[in-house]
């Protein structure tokens, strides 16, 4: 548990020397004020970040991904993957504490959310259990991208292809569901599969206020999934 | 503290490592020798557990570099090749990640990175991002965070690469200040290198072990080596059969040229045919212009050692 700790604070504060999680910060501060202030913020509006919120999940599946991109690849690239592998800790270690420290970078990204609740606050009375389970909600939702994106920055020392490879995976289980019903020749167990995974769906009783257990398992069992491909990604790597 | 046992490793088709097998005790500097592509990095990087051997195995201080990979590693201080480092953290910064790494607490750190950087000279450079330090003073660093955690080995992948004459002979003092603290293995392609520092010699090449010892040992196979040039005024021919009947003398190969006759002696193992050959031309009144010992350098040895390998791995295939 230390040496996830350690590994993921040296990965936050390395985060910061990246250009382009400046170049993140920036666009997801500007396109999730855009989304706020031209959708949402006026008088007459109700006094709730939902509709924001649901946007910012798009915004994510490519704003995301640019985060982990960098996580494994950037190491292989350098070379110091070595050294942290031949380091007394797990490979587990390794991954959950990068996963860990690009999700703190991610919480970071959630400043400007919260800057919009508090304008809502000078000017209505907002509702602040949907807010906080909202944002609750972003945090898992990011969870599993950038576990998905850690995963994928385990195959390649490309970051360009590691960031491609998350859209591919994360694309299918946002975008297609929404075209299943019109799919009607569809076997009924299948449809109802998709539109279960669909990462959106799960994501909506959140925006509600809602903390149901059934959504947080869907996240969860998805991060450890995809967590548990990228350790063993890396154990796989010994063998070549 | 070594042990290499049967070491195997196939890299899809390609065989890189070729059942190597040594032993190295506690204390010693050894040197890992052998041309580029020769296999030395991956055995290094299988004793450090960065790869998994396709057949066979290593302990370092008792554990399994497999089976006991945790506590394995927790033994070894590693300078990679081409010594990777975060160029956006600060060498404070740097060293204390890696102590943390290896489970030392606060105080532990900040004891040993004290007597590292005084090793390494880093103390000036402390505060300084190692992206901007130059590439000598990164080495340091790479050393120091090898040593951090005082381990008993020391892998040191081509620890002097790529460093000006100055830097390269910090490197080899600095190594040899280790001499007896810890059992070092250190690669290199550069035969005075391991010249300098080590006490005993791994040649491999192809991913076989093809020459072993202490650098005098080596020496000595290098002079068995080398031959006795001799140029004297007569014939060819009586040279030959004359020389050939001295002690100590294996092969004669005389040549004549403008009246002049060159004649390369080689001796028995061991033997020096030198002052008998000279007892034997002044019983024939031959006149002498030149007589010389053509020492075969370790050098020699080393490309003749590796070129072999390399001309029987040809034939092989």
């Amino acid at each position: 548990m230390t040496q996830i700790l350690n590994i993921a604070r040296r990965e936050l504060s390395s985060q910061f020397f990246s250009p382009i999680a400046y170049a993140v910060l920036g666009i997801f501060a500007l396109g999730t004020s855009l989304i706020f202030v031209i959708g949402y913020l006026g008088p007459g509006q109700p006094a709730t970040l939902r509709g924001t919120f649901e946007w910012v999940v798009w915004l994510m599946i490519f704003l995301v991904p640019a985060i982990s991109m960098r996580l494994i690849s950037e190491e292989f690239r350098s070379g110091t993957f070595e050294l942290l592998m031949t380091a007394p800790i797990t490979d587990a270690d390794v991954i959950v504490g990068k996963w860990l420290g690009a999700l703190g970078f991610f919480s970071t990204l959630l400043l400007p959310l919260i800057a919009m609740a508090v304008v809502l606050e000078f000017n209505a009375s907002p509702d602040w259990g949907p807010i906080v389970s909202g944002l609750i909600g972003l945090v898992l939702v990011a969870g599993l991208y950038l576990a998905i994106g850690t995963f994928a920055s385990t195959l390649t020392e490309n970051q360009i292809i590691a960031f491609f490879v998350s859209v591919f995976v994360i694309v299918p289980i946002t975008l297609v569901p929404i075209f299943v019903p019109r799919w009607t020749q569809l076997p009924p167990a299948v449809s109802k599969t998709i539109l279960y995974l669909q990462i959106n769906a799960q994501y909506e009783p959140f925006g509600k206020g809602l903390l149901a257990l059934p959504n947080v398992i869907y996240f969860a069992t998805g991060i450890a999934l995809f967590l548990f491909l990228a350790i063993k990604t890396l154990e796989s790597r010994r063998w070549r | 503290m070594i042990e290499v046992n049967d070491l195997v490793k196939w890299y899809g088709p390609v065989l890189a490592v070729d059942h190597l097998q040594f032993q190295i005790p506690a204390g010693r500097i050894i040197g890992f020798l052998g041309p580029n592509g020769a296999g030395k990095s991956t055995t290094l990087r299988i004793l450090t557990g960065y790869l998994s051997p396709t057949s066979g195995g290593a302990t370092i201080a008792g554990f399994d570099v497999l089976r006991q990979s945790q506590n394995a590693r927790a033994h070894i201080g590693y300078l990679p090749e081409n010594n990777p480092l975060y160029p956006e953290m600060r060498v404070d910064e740097y060293l204390h990640y890696r102590g943390k790494l290896h489970g030392m607490n606060r105080n532990e750190r900040r004891q040993r990175i004290d007597v590292v950087t005084d090793r390494c000279s880093l103390e000036q450079l402390r505060r300084r991002l190692i992206g901007q330090l130059s590439k000598g003073n990164r080495q340091r660093v790479g050393l120091a965070q090898a040593l951090l955690h005082n381990p008993p080995v020391l892998v040191l992948d081509e620890p002097t690469s790529g460093l000006d004459p100055n830097q390269i002979t910090q490197v080899r003092s600095l190594v040899a200040e280790l001499r007896g603290k810890h059992t070092v293995i250190l690669s290199t392609h550069i035969l005075r290198e391991v010249e300098m520092s080590a006490d005993e010699v791994i040649v491999i090449a192809r991913g076989k072990i093809v020459a072993q010892g202490t650098i005098d040992e080596l020496r000595q196979t290098a002079r068995t080596g080398s031959k006795i040039i001799i140029e004297l005024q007569a014939d060819a021919r009586s040279v030959s059969s004359v020389f050939a009947e001295v002690d100590g003398v294996q092969d004669v190969d005389a040549s004549a040229r403008d009246g002049w006759c060159t004649a390369a002696v080689t001796p028995a193992t061991g033997a020096d045919p030198r002052e008998a050959l000279g007892k034997v031309i002044t019983t024939n009144g031959w006149t002498v212009r030149e007589m010389r010992h053509d020492k075969a350098s370790l050098e020699e040895l080393y490309t003749q050692i590796t070129a072999e390998q390399d001309v029987a791995n040809t034939n092989a295939a």
